[in-house]
C-alpha cells in the first residue's frame, strides 16, 4: 500500500505519542549515579558513575525509538494494512473503524501527506470540498447524492455516502452477516474460501448511523490536522514543497508535462509526415490517371468512335473520383498539421503562463503566498462545513446547502485562446503558393492542376 | 459555324488562352520525365519519351516571353503531330479538352496582328477566347529543319 510510507513518517513525529520510557531509565540511572557517589567520593567513583549514566541513557535512547508507534496514526496504519489484507475474526479492530471508515482515513491521511509535501494542495482541497458540498446538499434535500451526483461514487466520500444510504436501506453486502453473503453466492459454508474476508464489526453489531457519526468525527480531526499542517505547525511541516530538495519544483513538474505533451504530439506529427508522403504518392497517381483519361479523350475525339468516347467518359469520372479523393486526403492533412501547430503552440503558452505564475508566486515579498492563504481558507471553511454536518447529524436537524458563493466559484472561465483560422483550406487554396511552403501545402498547390481534370468531352 | 475540328486542347500561359486543335495533338505527358539537353538554344526544353520516340519539347511561355507562374512540378507537354514529325509544348497545366461544337470562331484582337504569320485564328467557348497559333512554324523558327536555309545558315553559324 502506498500510504504506509505517509504513516511511517507520522509515526516518528514527536510530540504526540505517549512519554518516552528513555526519559524514565535516563531518570533512574541519574538517580542511581547520584546515591552511588555520595557512596564513593573517590573521584574514580565518579567516573565510572558518570560512564554507567552516560551508558544507561545511551541503551534507553535506542531502546526507546520504536515505541512511538502507538500514536493514533500508527494503529490506524495497522488498521488499514489488517483491512487490506482482509481482516479477520482475530483483528482487533477498534469499534470506531470499519472497512469503509478505514478506506475514508487513508484517503484523508493521504491529503494531508499530500499537502505536506507536494505542490499547493488548492486542488484536492478544492475538489474535496465540492464533493462535500455537494453530498450535503444531496442529503438535506433527501435525494440519494450517489443517484443524483455519479461523479462522487469515484471521490473519497464513497464508502460514507454508501454507509447513509445503508442506514434507510438495505445494508450493503460488506455489512451483512456471514450467512446471508453465503446465500448471496448461492453456496454452503464449507465452499466459502478460508481466507474470504469477513464484514468488520460483525455487521449488524453497529448501528450505520454510529458508524457514520463516528466516520464523520474522524474526518472532522483528520481536517483540524491538515488545516494545522497547512498554517506552518509546531513541527515545522508547513514549509512549502520547493525548498524540499528530494521533490520537483513546480516548474519542474510543468516542464515535465510540456515534455510528454511534446513527446505525444511529435509522434503525432511523425505520423502525419507519413501520411502527407502517402497522399503524395496518391496525387501522382491521380495525375496520371487524370492524363489517361485525357489522352483518351482525345483520341476518342480524333477518331470519331462513340466505343472510345465511352471508354475515355468512364475513365475521365474514374480521374475525377480519384481527384476529389486525393484532395479530401490533403485538406484532411493539411487541417490535422495546422491544429497539431496550434495544439503544440497553447501547449508553450500555457507552460510559459504557468511558470511566469509560479515566479511571481515564489518571488513574493509576502511572508505567506497568496494560494497558501487561499488555500488555508478553504481548509477551514471545510472543517467548518464538516462541523456543521457532525452538529447537523447529532441534532437530526436539516443540513445547511451549499453555499451559493461556493456555487458560483464552481464555474469555470475558459480564457480564448486567440484569433484562429477555421480551416487551413480556405487559406491555402486560395492563396498563391511560396516556394518556401512546407510539403503539405505544396501538396495543395497542385490544386493549380485541377480545372484540367473537367474534361468537357 | 463548322470550323473543321473536332474540338480543341486550351490551355492557359500567363495572361492569355491558347488553343491547340486535336487534329494536330498527339498527347499529352508528364514534362516530369523531361531530359535537358546542353548547348540548345533557350526555348528548347528538353526532350521526352512519347511512345517510344524522342520529341523535342518547347517552352511556349519562354518563346513568347510571357511569365509562367510558379508551380511546384516542371508542367506537361502537349505533343503537337504532323504525319512522322512530333514536338512538344512546355505548358503549366493540364490542358482542357473542348468539344468542337461548343467552339466558334472569334475576330482577331488588335495585338494578335503582332505575331505576323505566328497567328492563326481565335475560338471562342462562351466567354472565353483562346488564340491558335501556327506553332509548326514557332518549332521550325527555333529548330529549323535540316534541309531548309535556315537550317543550313544555322548549321554555319555553329561552324559544322
Amino acid at each position: 500500500m502506498a500510504a504506509g510510507r505517509d504513516f511511517r513518517e507520522d509515526d516518528a513525529r514527536p510530540g504526540q505519542s505517549s512519554p518516552p520510557p528513555a526519559v524514565l531509565i535516563t531518570f533512574l540511572a541519574a538517580i542511581c549515579a547520584g546515591i552511588a557517589g555520595s557512596l564513593a567520593s573517590g573521584i574514580m567513583a565518579w567516573i565510572g558513575i558518570g560512564a554507567v549514566a552516560m551508558g544507561g541513557a545511551y541503551f534507553a535512547s535506542r531502546s526507546a525509538r520504536p515505541r512511538n508507534v502507538s500514536s493514533d496514526l500508527g494503529r490506524a496504519r495497522r488498521l488499514l494494512l489488517l483491512v487490506e489484507r482482509g481482516g479477520g475474526a482475530e483483528t482487533k479492530v477498534p469499534p470506531e473503524f470499519t472497512e469503509d471508515w478505514a478506506q475514508v482515513y487513508e484517503k484523508v491521511n493521504r491529503l494531508a501527506f499530500d499537502a505536506r509535501t507536494g505542490p499547493p494542495p488548492g486542488n484536492q482541497l478544492e475538489q474535496f470540498r465540492k464533493q462535500v458540498a455537494l453530498a450535503a446538499s444531496f442529503l438535506t434535500d433527501g435525494k440519494d447524492p450517489l443517484v443524483e451526483a455519479p461523479e462522487l461514487r469515484a471521490g473519497p466520500l464513497l464508502p460514507l455516502l454508501e454507509g447513509v444510504k445503508g442506514s434507510s436501506s438495505l445494508p450493503v453486502v460488506s455489512q451483512l452477516s456471514l450467512g446471508e453473503e453465503e446465500e448471496l453466492i448461492g453456496a454452503g459454508g464449507d465452499a466459502l474460501p478460508p481466507d474470504w474476508p469477513k464484514p468488520s464489526g460483525e455487521g449488524s453489531g453497529r448501528a450505520p448511523d454510529a458508524a457514520f457519526e463516528s466516520g464523520l468525527r474522524d474526518l472532522v480531526r483528520e481536517i483540524e490536522s491538515l488545516r494545522t499542517t497547512l498554517a506552518g505547525g509546531p513541527n515545522g511541516e508547513g514549509k512549502p514543497a520547493s525548498e524540499d530538495a528530494a521533490l520537483r519544483t513546480p516548474a519542474q513538474l510543468v516542464d515535465a508535462v510540456v515534455l510528454t505533451a511534446a513527446d505525444g504530439i511529435e509522434d503525432l506529427a511523425a505520423g502525419l509526415m507519413r501520411a502527407n508522403e502517402l497522399a503524395s504518392v496518391a496525387e501522382r497517381v491521380t495525375n496520371r490517371a487524370t492524363l489517361l483519361a485525357l489522352n483518351a479523350a482525345l483520341e476518342a475525339t480524333r477518331s470519331g468512335s462513340e466505343a472510345f468516347a465511352a471508354i475515355a467518359e468512364e475513365t475521365r469520372r474514374l480521374a475525377e473520383f480519384a481527384r476529389e479523393a486525393t484532395d479530401t486526403i490533403s485538406r484532411l492533412s493539411s487541417e490535422i498539421e495546422y491544429k497539431v501547430g496550434e495544439t503544440i503552440t497553447a501547449i508553450h503558452a500555457t507552460s510559459e503562463d504557468a511558470k511566469t505564475s509560479l515566479a511571481e508566486m515564489s518571488g513574493s515579498a509576502a511572508p505567506v503566498p497568496s494560494s497558501a492563504r487561499s488555500a488555508r481558507v478553504q481548509v477551514v471553511r471545510l472543517l467548518d462545513r464538516s462541523r456543521e454536518l457532525l452538529q447537523s447529524f447529532g441534532s437530526s436537524d436539516a443540513l445547511d446547502p451549499a453555499d451559493p458563493d461556493t456555487r458560483a466559484r464552481e464555474a469555470i472561465t475558459i480564457r480564448p485562446s486567440g484569433e484562429a483560422r477555421n480551416s487551413v483550406q480556405d487559406n491555402v487554396q486560395n492563396d498563391p503558393a511560396p516556394a518556401d511552403k512546407s510539403p503539405v501545402e505544396g501538396i495543395l498547390l497542385i490544386e493549380g492542376l485541377k480545372p484540367g481534370a473537367h474534361l468537357d468531352s | 459555324m463548322n470550323l473543321g475540328t473536332r474540338g480543341a486542347l486550351t490551355f492557359r500561359l500567363g495572361d492569355y488562352c491558347f488553343a491547340v486543335r486535336v487534329e494536330e495533338a498527339g498527347g499529352i505527358l508528364d514534362a516530369d520525365r523531361l531530359a535537358q539537353l546542353p548547348g540548345v538554344s533557350n526555348p528548347v526544353a528538353g526532350v521526352a519519351a512519347f511512345r517510344g520516340e524522342m520529341v523535342p519539347v518547347v517552352d511556349l511561355a519562354e518563346y513568347l516571353g510571357i511569365e509562367r507562374p510558379v508551380s511546384q512540378g516542371r508542367g506537361y507537354a502537349l505533343v503537337l503531330s504532323r504525319g512522322p514529325d512530333r514536338f512538344g509544348l512546355l505548358i503549366p497545366e493540364i490542358p482542357r479538352l473542348v468539344p468542337g461544337r461548343d467552339l466558334r470562331e472569334a475576330p482577331p484582337a488588335d495585338t494578335d496582328s503582332e505575331l505576323g504569320d505566328l497567328f492563326e485564328s481565335v475560338l471562342e467557348n462562351g466567354q472565353d477566347q483562346f488564340h491558335c497559333l501556327n506553332y509548326w512554324r514557332i518549332f521550325e523558327t527555333i529548330i529549323p529543319p535540316a534541309g531548309s536555309s535556315a537550317g543550313k545558315s544555322a548549321s554555319m553559324e555553329r561552324g559544322t
